[in-house]
């Protein structure tokens, strides 16, 4: 890559927001930055998937949660676990990596099911459908209590992926006084960007990749040239939605216990406000703008102790969302191409 | 599952109203306003926060307390609320966009990101409570062969008759037909000299006063709550879509099919012990509308591309 203006400002800006941290919470900062740069890796990780669907192809997904949500229960039911209500156990499962990539392939599924009608539909349907359907996938979950264990959810998961933890994680963290299983989370989130970019680049480097921008651009034209558009926008929502869904697997064991709280349509939003931040179409545009977005995230609650006085969890999470709409607005208004896009790659027009 | 027709009438109502606004939007600016559900909640918020009496804490700001108005005037100056809000947010946020040529999907993520963004004022201003306005409760009363209280069914006479009034105001009147002009072609419509930012800030107003209507029934029939909108918002998207996109008597149409659809099919066998899952059925048919009949039931095909 060359070292363009844009990419300095991105690099000096994530440093910055990195080093506000520093500054805000001199005493915790160290615990704050690992915590933050595990769910920068697993978001950053969710809108790259996204960015294939948006970015690359033009699809407007705004269903992106139900990705993620099919590929952690897929797994977490496949691995080794407790349920429900009685919270009942079961014992015997498939390893997690196993389960891991069978809960990848049923999010691409997913993609695959949702993407049969939807892609037929122009844009703005498209966006409406996937809304919808990630809205039918969370109620369903809820409802099928014997299966997923409803809203009840599924507990006691964490050591099918902590048993494989090396020994040198906790060598190393353990003056720390930070967790040492998120962090392991962390680690795994940030190695499976690494794999996942480096797919990706191969990809779009690839005459499959310039199809694909090329189905954004004019889809007639690509028609004319005898490719199938909706098989290779196909491809593209299944890609995306696999990498959804392993983004997915990795927040459910970040938490530690899976609610249908976490797949909630917010999700999907902040999804996008990360993606539109680093940049709509750019590869590694997302993780700098996940990181940026969970450092704004992480100091909003200090944002909401300037309005109210001992704010409760309501007060907080109401500034933190409200400065996420707002974030989304102004990006979209004011600065479109984010921090690492290209404004002439952007698809802002209905097709 | 008669027992559920008269929920389901009162929720259809809802929707209907809600969505001929959205629609008539959608047709006239392109825009799918995904921060209609907050209008529909302002209605509602707005209405609680003047009929509310004034010692009742329904903020987390104490320096605001409710006005404690006559309920009647608190519907009347919401509603009017939500015309003005309406009309600046067409004039300060979407005119600006639509003069810089902002392209539609960027528009439809701004409006993603307005609906998170004053949702979320509400949950900051309502304290996330859910509330009730002021009004006495009432026992149910069998109409022909529905059951509903008196409220309701006054709600559901007025809901019906502000929709004809929209539908006259459509086809007779000269700013109906000029909406209707520029919804079918707006460079048609401006070369007939119909000056098109005039109509567009008219609908605004019209479709967000409708949305404030709207509010108000769900506040009436069920609560208030911060997320109201939200919530109500995709059945609405299922009602539009399946009546049509941009017409706006099919708005109407499927925003009540939609509403009776959810509430009958809580008694289907299947559905036994699976109420919460109702929604899931009305997107479920708007799904498949889309798949098999994307012009709607009402709509024109050449509309959908």
């Amino acid at each position: 890559m060359k070292l363009s203006s844009r990419v300095v400002i991105t690099v000096l800006v994530t440093t910055a927001s990195l080093a506000s941290v520093y500054i805000l919470n001199p005493e915790s900062a160290t615990r704050l930055i690992f915590s933050l740069l595990t769910f920068a890796g697993i978001y950053g990780l969710s809108a790259i998937g996204l960015n294939v669907h948006f970015g690359w192809t033009g699809l407007l997904n705004f269903g992106h949660a139900a990705f993620m949500g099919m590929g952690a229960y897929t797994t977490l039911l496949l691995v080794p676990h407790a349920a429900g209500r009685e919270g009942e156990i079961t014992t015997s499962g498939l390893p997690i990596f196993i389960a891991a990539i069978i809960g990848i392939l049923c999010a691409s599924l997913l993609g695959l099911l949702l993407g049969l009608p939807a892609l037929r539909l122009r844009g703005d349907y498209l966006a409406i459908v996937t809304i919808a359907a990630a809205e039918i996938f969370r109620l369903l979950v809820r409802d099928l209590e014997g299966i997923t264990g409803g809203v009840y959810g599924i507990i006691s998961y964490s050591d099918s992926l902590q048993k494989y933890r090396p020994q040198i994680v906790d060598s190393l963290l353990s003056d720390l006084n930070i967790s040492v299983t998120q962090t392991w989370v962390g680690i795994l989130a940030w190695i499976s960007i690494g794999i996942v970019l480096l797919l990706l680049r191969r990809l779009n480097r690839s005459p499959w990749g310039r199809a694909l921008r090329a189905v954004r651009e004019d889809e007639d034209a690509v028609r004319a040239l005898g490719k199938n558009a909706v098989w290779l926008k196909l491809q593209s929502f299944m890609l995306g939605a696999g990498i959804g869904g392993l983004s997915g697997i990795l927040l459910a064991f970040n938490y530690g216990s899976l609610q249908v709280t976490t797949f909630v349509p917010i999700l999907t939003f902040y999804i996008w406000a990360i993606m539109i931040l680093g940049g709509v179409g750019s590869l590694t545009g997302p993780i700098f703008g996940a990181i940026v977005f969970w450092v704004i995230i992480s100091e909003t609650d200090k944002i909401a102790g300037l309005i109210f006085e001992n704010a409760n969890g309501q007060q907080l999470a109401g500034v933190r969302f409200a400065l996420v709409g707002l974030l989304i607005m102004l990006l979209m208004i004011y600065r479109p191409s984010g921090l690492l896009g290209k404004k002439e790659e952007l698809l802002l027009d209905v097709k | 599952m008669l027992d559920q027709l008269g929920n389901g009438l009162m929720l259809g109502v809802i929707i209907a109203v809600a969505a001929v606004g959205l629609s008539l939007l959608y047709g006239v600016t392109r825009i799918v306003n995904f921060a209609h559900g907050e209008l529909i909640a302002l209605g509602a918020v707005a209405t609680l926060f003047f009929s509310s009496p004034e010692t009742s804490r329904l903020l987390y700001l104490d320096r605001f307390s409710p006005l404690g108005m006559n309920f009647g005037l608190s519907i009347f100056f919401a509603i009017l609320l939500c015309g003005v809000i309406g009309g600046l947010l067409e004039l300060l946020l979407f005119r600006p966009l639509r003069k810089a040529e902002v392209g539609n999907i960027a528009v439809l993520v701004v409006t993603i990101g307005l609906s998170i963004f004053i949702r979320h004022i509400y949950l900051l201003f309502t304290t996330g409570k859910v509330q009730k306005f002021p009004l006495e409760l009432q026992r149910r009363e069998t109409y022909y062969f529905i059951d509903l209280t008196p409220r309701n069914m006054k709600i559901l006479l007025v809901g019906l008759f502000v929709m004809f009034l929209v539908g006259c105001f459509l086809t007779f009147t000269r700013l109906g037909k000029a909406m209707r002009a520029v919804r079918d072609s707006n460079d048609l419509a401006s070369i007939s000299g119909i000056n098109s930012d005039k109509i567009i800030l008219s609908t605004w107003i019209l479709s967000s006063m409708l949305a404030g209507l709207a509010g108000v029934f769900q506040g009436t029939i069920n609560d208030v709550r911060w997320n109201m909108g939200f919530l109500i918002l995709l059945l609405i998207f299922a009602g539009t879509v399946l009546g049509g996109i941009g017409t706006s008597f099919g708005a109407m149409a499927g925003g009540m099919l939609i509403g009776v659809l959810v509430q009958v099919s809580v008694a289907l066998p299947f559905m036994e012990g699976h109420t919460e899952a109702k929604n899931a059925v009305a997107l479920g048919i708007m799904i498949v509308i889309l798949l098999v009949r994307p012009q709607g039931i009402f709509g024109l095909k050449e509309r959908i591309s």
